[in-house]
């Protein structure tokens, strides 16, 4: 008799907490009525393949609307890349989180970006929960980033404006860097600046052709390897290389 | 005078669109993408074909046609001008296009701005032919001498001043034909004298002042560098070739694919664009002499681990990059081949004080095409090297997909290979693509080079390393040793970068730099085991990477038709990284001109119904149609393998086409002479003629290639003469059978003929890329043996009221 009103006493509470949880959904999009294209965005970020919780977690969490600039915002949602001025552009979603799966960041990681951008990708790294330097060679596009990112309220980003090449020698060792501008070479300092067992992701080439994303891994004893990596969504039309 | 009033006005305004065409393919470039500007121009000619279309629908009497000609004259320079200045007013962002329905309609206005002048200038020369019926050759053959005389005015004001002002040259020419138009006009000569003395200062006041400047799309890499912090233009430099800007920044870098394991200095570096995009860069090594360790650190340098190369050769050396290389790892001579002298020249190669420190080292600089260079040359080196050249993005990007290449075909190989030294080698570093590609077609071509010079050399002349942004291959036809192999094989190790093969090389040996499969050692193994095994291996990729020979020269295509179904098939956005924008232009341009030139020509048809769908209507179109697209054929496979020939791309391409369009204005003079009847004649011997071009002109041209230039030439017009000018008479002969009919049958002609030409250009370089300029040259053949056919029919037709 106790255990049956102790269930009906956890099913009281679960149904409880289920409808908080509703009610918060329905508070947040009636206040964001841009969250059914966000969930529709993270929906088929993981049909492509990206299964990391903590990714599509803070996929659907980052406004990516609010990172858009306001004649783009009605395409916020759609997978591609958009542009943000200065030939710079808010990375596809797919490869936003299809690099941040890459890095498997946590909580507490040190993380270093270069070329913030819009600030969008630091937004999802700072959402999983890490520490997040980030730096932009362009003064406008990184004094924009930092207001955005702080009036969304992003405490556990910081932006400096400065050329990518030297890394951020006061805040290294990184456990995660990400570099958002490559440009045929990759910076020694970032090299040096990674952990041993840190993780560096870059991609190279047109963010209108070719992403090749490349992850450079340091082990233990600092030595450097790096993997070409394939997006495993376009896997499908590779079957004669296989 | 009046007799030669319209042939002069239509030759002024066949060189302004000709030439207009030709600058505003250069200013869109630079803008935005060459194969944008492919694109976009491709369609803006349909205006040729639209005035045909209007003139069908109007059918206007001898004296309005002949005012409408002069007013057409008159506006042409005005178009030119509104097309110019209006075009860059339109807020079109191109790389949206393919998710922002937005852009579309964006784009179609710049369709129709683009077409305007081509319409308007067409309109003027097809009321000539219809108000002289007695005289199409003449008049034909002056729009031909006029486009002629355009495309040698575009290239020669290219090198007097930039571009964006070389855009109002067009409009002044234009003046000039609404000028002559003045004493032949059916209307009141005073107001349209006073207009055409108004656009004469119009273009002159253009010319000083352009309304218009260039506005370069910012995902270029000039705007992004220019937009760093301490950015400066240093120099800046306009020819035929391109617009080689020189750019000093700071925060600017260029060492592609340098090892991970490099900790030294970095020089200061000036970055080089052509056309805004970067090209190389000048390096100042005097502000700190160590950072010259850098050049060891880059994959390009893998043959020097090979031991001493006193005898360099760089191809395609830029701004000297490679050339620093050899120097700095103890060439006693360098030679180094640009096609482009401005490149030298902001380098600092030629003029110490423009860019950078003076490069105080003895270099042997040769300005022009490296393969007929080679060709000609006797010296032997100990190694030849190419670098990658090109910035990374555009090179992935298949923005160049559509270029022809001829340095890194078969047959080029085999010139390099044969230039080495008993000792020598052959380097050649490119990008890495995922999946790799370019890779891949330059180890299959580099060993079937080599098994054409020397076959047993395969099995033990081949080195394929890999870092983790570029592939080298190395050739050594004496074979490399095993001490060759570890020297290597340490050099490589120690900068973390990976040698996919080697001679002895058992299994897949990849160590520094991961890939999901092992493909170029896969590539390399299938072509050293036999020239089949590499046709296998080409044809179960899942691109084109099939050999690259000087019949089908675009080593930078990748994409298979049959890949396009998978990307229509796919998620928006998911088929980008496989996207080669050059050939998705080509096509998405061939689409376009083909269901806006039906549109254009058979909906007007049906709306007229008269005649229209008839027998006669269509023999009258199917023949136009047919002379269309079998000129334009014949000129690409022509150009394209005469420009082999000739040695040049630019120069080469303006010279053949200038020789081209004025022979086949000589032959459609001469066709006045000569009864409309022998149209078929001269069909039947352009089929023959464009069939031993097929068969044999390759060949010819790789026998001439090492004699004289003056000898080549010569060849080159003993060649092409007598095709363009038997090519030049069957339109003229066509229309002469419809001088009988009334202004409709010419202008629907007229625009059968227009419309086929613009369609045809696409679906020639689109012939070439798949099947290559042989194939093209009998596709050709083809259409004139359709016209020929089609001729005989139509002629016994020949009665009015088409």
């Amino acid at each position: 008799m106790k255990l049956r009103r102790a269930g009906i006493l956890l099913l009281a509470l679960h149904l409880g907490s289920a409808g908080c949880v509703a009610a918060q959904e329905r508070e947040q999009s009636a206040s964001d009525p841009n969250e059914p294209q966000r969930l529709a965005m993270v929906r088929l970020i993981r049909d492509y393949g990206v299964r990391d919780p903590a990714t599509l977690a803070a996929m659907r969490s980052v406004l990516r609307h609010e990172f858009v600039p306001e004649g783009y915002r009605r395409r916020a949602y759609g997978d591609h890349p958009l542009p943000i001025g200065y030939g710079q552009t808010i990375s596809q979603p797919y490869i936003v989180a299809y690099m941040t799966e890459t890095l498997d960041p946590e909580p507490g990681m040190n993380v270093l970006e270069v070329g913030t951008g819009s600030g969008y990708q630091a937004a999802v790294l700072a959402e999983i929960g890490c520490q997040v330097y980030t730096v932009e060679i362009f003064e406008v596009l990184a004094t924009s980033a930092r207001q955005r990112l702080e009036r969304l309220g992003y405490t556990n980003v910081t932006v400096r404006h400065a050329d990518g090449h030297y890394g951020w020698s006061e805040a290294a060792p990184f456990d995660v860097i990400i570099v958002t501008a490559a440009a045929g070479y990759i910076p020694p300092a970032l090299v040096e600046q990674l952990k041993p067992g840190g993780r560096m992701v870059i991609p190279v080439g047109s963010v209108y052709g070719v992403q090749n994303l490349i992850l450079v891994e340091k082990d233990a004893s600092g030595d450097v390897r790096t993997h070409n990596l394939l997006p495993v969504r376009f896997v499908p039309m590779l079957k004669g290389l296989r | 005078m009046t007799r030669y009033a319209r042939p002069l006005t239509v030759t002024f305004l066949s060189a302004s669109t000709l030439a207009y065409e030709i600058l505003l393919v250069r200013v869109f470039a630079i803008e935005q993408f060459h194969h944008f500007a492919y694109m976009a121009i491709g369609i803006a000619m349909l205006g040729f074909g639209a005035s045909g279309t209007l003139v069908a629908l109007a059918r206007p009497q001898q004296e309005s046609a002949a005012r409408w000609f002069a007013w057409a004259a008159v506006l042409t320079p005005v178009a030119l001008v509104a097309s110019a200045t209006l075009v860059h007013q339109v807020p079109l962002d191109a790389t949206q296009l393919p998710w922002d329905v937005g852009q579309w309609p964006r784009l179609a206005l710049v369709y129709l701005l683009l077409a305007l002048p081509f319409a308007v200038a067409a309109l003027a020369v097809l009321l000539a032919l219809t108000l002289e019926p007695e005289r199409t050759g003449w008049i034909y053959g002056a729009s031909f001498l006029g486009a002629g005389l355009g495309a040698a005015l575009a290239v020669a004001v290219l090198w007097i001043v930039f571009p964006v002002r070389a855009l109002a040259v067009p409009a002044l020419v234009a003046s000039l034909g609404g000028m002559s138009a003045v004493p032949v006009a059916a209307t009141r000569k005073t107001p349209l004298k006073g207009c055409a003395w108004g656009t004469l200062l119009l273009g002159a006041a253009v010319f000083v002042e352009p309304l218009w400047r260039l506005d370069i799309t910012p995902y270029k890499g000039l705007p992004q560098v220019e937009a760093f912090p301490d950015a400066r233009r240093v120099a800046e430099r306009a020819s035929p070739l391109g617009w080689v800007v020189a750019v000093d920044a700071s925060a600017f870098r260029h060492a592609p694919g340098l090892s991970l394991t490099y900790t030294g200095a970095f020089p200061r570096q000036t970055a080089l664009f052509v056309d805004a995009e970067i090209a190389g860069a000048v390096s100042d090594w005097s502000a700190e002499a160590a950072a010259r360790a850098i050049l060891d650190w880059l994959p390009s340098a893998l043959p020097y681990a090979l031991g001493e190369r006193r005898e360099v050769l760089v191809i395609g050396a830029g701004g000297g990059l490679e050339v620093w290389n050899a120097l700095a790892h103890g060439a006693h001579r360098v030679k180094a081949l640009e096609l482009n002298p401005e490149l030298v020249r902001l380098g600092g190669w030629s003029d110490s004080t423009v860019v950078g420190s003076p490069q105080a080292v003895e270099v042997e600089w040769a300005i022009g095409d490296a393969r007929g260079h080679v060709a000609g040359s006797r010296e032997r080196f100990d190694l030849i090297t190419m670098g990658g050249g090109r910035a990374y993005g555009t090179s992935a990007a298949g923005v160049h997909a559509l270029n022809e290449d001829f340095l890194h075909t078969q047959e080029a190989y085999v010139s390099y290979v044969e230039r080495l030294s008993d000792e020598g080698v052959l380097a050649i570093t490119r990008w890495l693509t995922v999946p790799p590609r370019e890779n891949v077609r330059v180890i299959l071509t580099a060993v079937e080079a080599l098994r054409r010079h020397a076959p047993d050399a395969v099995a033990h002349g081949l080195v394929v390393a890999r870092s983790w942004a570029t592939g080298t291959v190395l050739m050594k036809p004496s074979g490399f040793s095993s001490q060759d192999v570890e020297r290597l094989a340490a050099w490589a190790e120690a900068r973390r970068f990976d040698l996919d093969w080697y001679p002895g090389i058992d299994v897949p040996a990849t160590r520094f730099n991961i890939m999901d499969e092992p493909v170029l050692y896969r590539a390399a193994a299938a072509a050293v085991a036999g020239s089949d095994s590499a046709e296998r291996f080409a044809a179960a990729y899942a691109f084109d990477v099939t050999v690259a020979d000087d019949a089908r020269p675009y080593p930078h295509h990748f994409l298979r038709v049959g890949s396009l179904r998978s990307f229509l098939a796919g998620s928006r956005g998911s088929w980008l990284p496989f996207a080669e924008w050059g050939y998705i232009a080509l096509l998405a341009t061939l689409v376009q001109s083909v269901v806006l030139a039906g549109l254009l020509m058979l909906v007007p048809a049906a709306l007229r119904a008269r005649g229209a769908g008839s027998a006669g209507w269509l023999r009258l179109v199917g023949y136009f149609t047919a002379i269309g697209l079998a000129y334009l054929a014949a000129e690409v496979a022509a150009i394209q393998q005469l420009n082999l020939l000739l040695g040049h791309p630019v120069y080469a391409v303006a010279a053949v086409l200038t020789a081209f369009l004025i022979c086949s204005g000589a032959g459609s003079a001469w066709s006045d002479r000569q009864p409309a009847t022998r149209g078929w004649i001269v069909g039947a011997v352009l089929v023959g003629m464009l069939m031993l071009c097929a068969a044999q002109l390759l060949a010819l041209i790789h026998l001439l290639q090492p004699t004289p230039l003056p000898l080549r030439v010569a060849v080159a017009v003993a060649v092409l003469a007598p095709l363009a000018f038997l090519m030049g008479t069957p339109f003229p002969l066509g229309l002469r059978f419809l001088a009988s009919m009334d202004t409709g049958a010419v202008a629907w002609a007229w625009a059968a003929n227009g419309f086929s030409s613009v369609v045809a250009t696409p679906l020639a370089a689109l012939i070439a890329l798949e099947a290559g300029s042989q194939v093209l040259f009998l596709a050709a053949a083809a259409a004139y043996a359709c016209a020929a056919l089609l001729h005989g029919g139509f002629s016994r037709l020949g009665s009015p009221g088409v």
